[in-house]
């Protein structure tokens, strides 16, 4: 029956090739759209690392460009003026909020050892910073006044940092630098390790990451984003008190305040909204690929009527004739599903979109898309094979 | 012959309505997506409306400083002592507008909060751009100078923010920030890459005039020239003048560089991160782009190729008798081809009512602030030349299987 069936595939072979390449094509824009989606699925399932929930920041505008430095004096006024407002719980400064599209990342590598470059993100952070952002320590601690005058600027890192840096070994204590070649700019000297940080969102992939302590005027960049935790419940109108306050600080700056959940959700909007516009024009396709496939298949049965006829007359009963065109349907596509599967796995082999496509993501796609295209195929099937099962045997012989 | 080709062409189709409605839809479906993103690009870089003299106009907007050791380098919108010094004076121009990248700010009034998009820009923004003011007016060179605490509202803000008649949003004072506001003006609301925004007001307002020392910072130049036909040398002259453009610190900074573009150059420059060479890269994009389009093309023109190959087979003792009678396999190639585009362009007018219809619920939607997308002329034009090529991409094939055909197989019926 098999063997039956892949010669009559066979010599029909042109036609069904361009069948197979439109299913194979099919498969592969529901592969990419799956995959997509499983991606972010798997993402937003990973531990973030922090709270966001009651979290506004403050970005101040100088209006210098950021040319010049605060002093100990401006950074402890405007943290002592926010603190006194009664909703304010705590209050911490970083270069830029979580959410942010903003990034600072170098190459770092341990002192001494040429050779391998670790790529990472750094965020400037000051003493307040990790109670406001609810971080957890799984060793050591966050920055304090104990760092002070530390020699090594003190640095917080994530554990896939502390992986990718010290394989194999206690991160704790040890140091990393950064420059190029033989060229040290400057030192760090782990004091704390967080379970994990992925400060653009639920939906961003794992980055090695590191909290690098901030002290006011020591630094060549200033950390002009303030982070307050405020007490829950409180409403978006405290935006005004909290403006009119920071006015009294400096009056010629201005405050950019906004509450971390709505950055948020535009930083989700940005991430979510390409997955719907591929999505919604992956399932245009389907649906058209869907017709496509059905007007193929019913002409094809039509123009083997004949074929049928001698089928039905040589005994073959109506379900198996509509066996045979359902099965035949059937391999077409597991050909293409193969083929196609032949060749997407080489993305994952090659690692050519590096984690995004692992093995996990890989697998649930390819069994979706399968899932999808067979059933679409069969569908398609369905009813042309229902129609040439219904012909009886000498109509069919004498169908023209 | 021609009105023989367009009669078979009309007979063939009637004869199998279902098929040709389900080639109809798969054409129409292809092309609704693909007029869709073409009447977008269309609307981004020849738009109507508030900037529709954007073919007079050219935009500086970044502005790149290479540092002497390599891989130093800078780049960031430009600072108003930049465009106040070096292309102010610039001769041979209508005049040059200074104006901010959109930034998010929060207006005050009593328990709310809203959150807009505010530019601060000087009075020749609103010469070089075409804003239809709703009520009140403009702000003009003497508020500029005086620095009068004005701002200008678009038609959905001062909805927003004062319900009723655009009207009655005029005299009114909002806290914008800390600062207090008059509005003066309502425009019609634009989302056009530099009329976007939906509170505008005098550069002169920002709380400190520190910006006024910064040759790098938050603006952007618009440059208007008095003929289109300027443009050419209007970017040569601003090419010129950053060569001479002296950096603050002359020893960090050794090179700078910054280009006016058209839409289509600036993108492009954006893009393909060419901000350090004269050519914008934008031969490049569109070369991208028709590829992306071919190859979306591809699933869509493989289905339909499908759906003729079959069409073909029905129709074999015609083309038997047409071969016995002498027609070469040139000529049945082309007639079957010209079917078939004739088909994809019905299918384009279709496609085109339908996108008129997606574009109106993208205007609704909300998905893009302020969208406004017309179909004009050009888009038909495009939307017919996508949908040529679409039916040239999936006839070709069948009809070269077809001109094979036997005629004395194709006679007889077998295949």
């Amino acid at each position: 029956m098999f063997r039956h069936l892949l010669k009559l595939t066979w010599k029909r072979k042109s036609r069904n090739l361009m069948l197979s390449l439109e299913i194979l094509l099919a498969f592969a824009i529901v592969f990419a759209v799956t995959a997509f989606g499983l991606r972010y699925a798997q993402l937003y399932r990973m531990p973030l690392g922090f709270d966001g929930t009651d979290v506004w920041s403050v970005a101040v505008q100088a209006g210098d460009n950021g040319n010049r430095r605060f002093d100990d004096a401006v950074y402890d006024s405007l943290r002592r003026g926010v603190g006194e407002l009664p909703e304010v719980s705590s209050v911490g400064f970083a270069a830029f909020e979580p959410y942010a599209m903003s990034t600072s990342s170098s190459d770092l590598r341990r002192d001494g050892e040429s050779g391998k470059q670790v790529r990472t993100e750094l965020l400037d952070a000051d003493d307040g910073l990790a109670r406001v952002l609810g971080l957890e320590l799984v060793e050591g601690r966050w920055f304090s006044a104990l760092d002070n005058g530390s020699a090594q600027r003190p640095v917080v890192i994530n554990r896939r940092m502390a992986q990718a840096m010290f394989p194999g070994e206690r991160a704790l204590g040890q140091q990393f630098v950064d420059g190029k070649g033989t060229h040290v700019s400057s030192t760090y000297r782990v004091v704390g390790v967080v379970d994990a940080f992925r400060a653009k969102g639920e939906l961003a992939a794992p980055v090695n990451f590191v909290f690098t302590r901030f002290e006011p005027g020591k630094n060549d960049r200033d950390a002009r984003t303030m982070l307050l935790k405020v007490k829950p419940g409180t409403a978006r109108d405290f935006e005004r008190r909290l403006n009119a306050r920071l006015k009294l600080i400096r009056n010629d700056w201005s405050y950019q305040i906004e509450p971390l959940s709505s950055t948020r959700a535009s930083m989700m909007k940005s991430r979510i909204i390409p997955l719907i516009v591929v999505g919604i024009i992956a399932a245009f396709m389907l649906l058209m690929v869907a017709f496509g496939l059905f007007g193929a298949l019913w002409q094809n049965t039509t123009q083997r009527i004949p074929e049928i006829g001698l089928r039905r007359a040589l005994g073959a009963s109506a379900g198996q004739i509509y066996r045979q065109i359902v099965a035949e349907q059937f391999m077409l596509s597991s050909i293409a599903i193969a083929l196609a599967l032949l060749l997407l796995v080489q993305l994952p082999l090659t690692g050519a979109l590096g984690d995004n496509l692992n093995w996990q993501v890989f697998t649930g796609a390819a069994m979706l898309s399968m899932a999808v295209i067979y059933l679409l195929s069969l569908l398609c099937a369905v009813y042309p094979g229902w129609r040439a099962s219904r012909l009886s045997p000498t109509e069919a012989l004498h169908y023209e | 012959m021609f009105r023989n080709y367009l009669l078979t062409a009309w007979k063939v189709f009637m004869r199998r309505k279902l098929f040709t409605a389900i080639n109809l839809l798969c054409i129409v479906l292809t092309l609704v997506v693909l007029m869709v993103i073409a009447s977008l690009l269309e609307t981004a870089f020849h738009p109507s409306g508030v900037e529709g003299r954007s073919d007079r106009f050219l935009q500086v907007f970044t502005i790149r400083m290479d540092g002497h050791e390599d891989g130093h380098r800078s780049t960031s919108p430009l600072g108003y002592k930049l465009i106040e010094k070096y292309l102010k004076p610039m001769p041979g121009v209508e005049r040059v507008a200074a104006v901010t990248l959109p930034a998010s700010v929060s207006v005050y009034q009593g328990p709310n909060v809203s959150e807009l998009q505010m530019r601060h820009a000087d009075a020749d923004y609103w010469k070089v751009l075409d804003f239809r003011l709703l009520a009140g007016r403009l702000p003009t060179a003497a508020d500029d100078a005086a620095g009068r605490m004005i701002a200008v509202l678009n038609a959905s803000s001062a909805r927003r923010l004062f319900p009723g008649a655009p009207k009655a949003a005029i005299g009114q004072r909002i806290d914008v920030g800390g600062q207090m506001f008059e509005v003066v003006g309502v425009v019609e609301d634009a989302m056009h890459l530099n009329a976007y925004a939906d509170i505008w007001a005098p550069i002169s307002t920002f709380t400190s005039s520190d910006y006024r020392n910064e040759l790098t910072g938050m603006f952007v130049a618009l440059v208007m020239a008095e003929r289109s036909a300027d443009i050419a040398r209007i970017r040569d002259q601003v090419a010129q003048i950053a060569r001479g453009v002296v950096a603050d610190d002359p020893k960090e900074w050794k090179r700078i560089y910054f280009w006016a573009d058209g839409k289509l150059d600036l993108f492009a420059r954006i893009l393909t991160n060419s901000d350090d060479v004269p050519d914008s890269g934008a031969g490049k994009l569109l070369a991208g782009i028709t590829v992306a389009m071919i190859v979306f093309m591809l699933l869509p023109a493989l289905n339909l190729v499908n759906l003729n190959t079959g069409r073909i087979m029905e129709r074999r003792s015609e083309i038997g008798v047409r071969k016995a009678f002498g027609a070469t396999s040139s000529q049945l190639a082309v007639q079957l081809v010209i079917e078939n585009v004739l088909l994809c362009l019905a299918g384009g007018l279709i496609a085109l009512l339908a996108t008129a219809g997606v574009l109106a619920w993208l205007e609704s939607a909300d998905l893009i602030p302020y969208l406004k997308v017309e179909l004009n002329l050009a888009v038909f034009g495009w939307g017919m030349l996508i949908a040529t090529v679409f039916g040239l991409l999936s006839g070709v094939l069948p009809a070269w299987k077809m001109s094979r055909l036997d005629p004395v197989h194709a006679l007889k019926g077998a295949i």
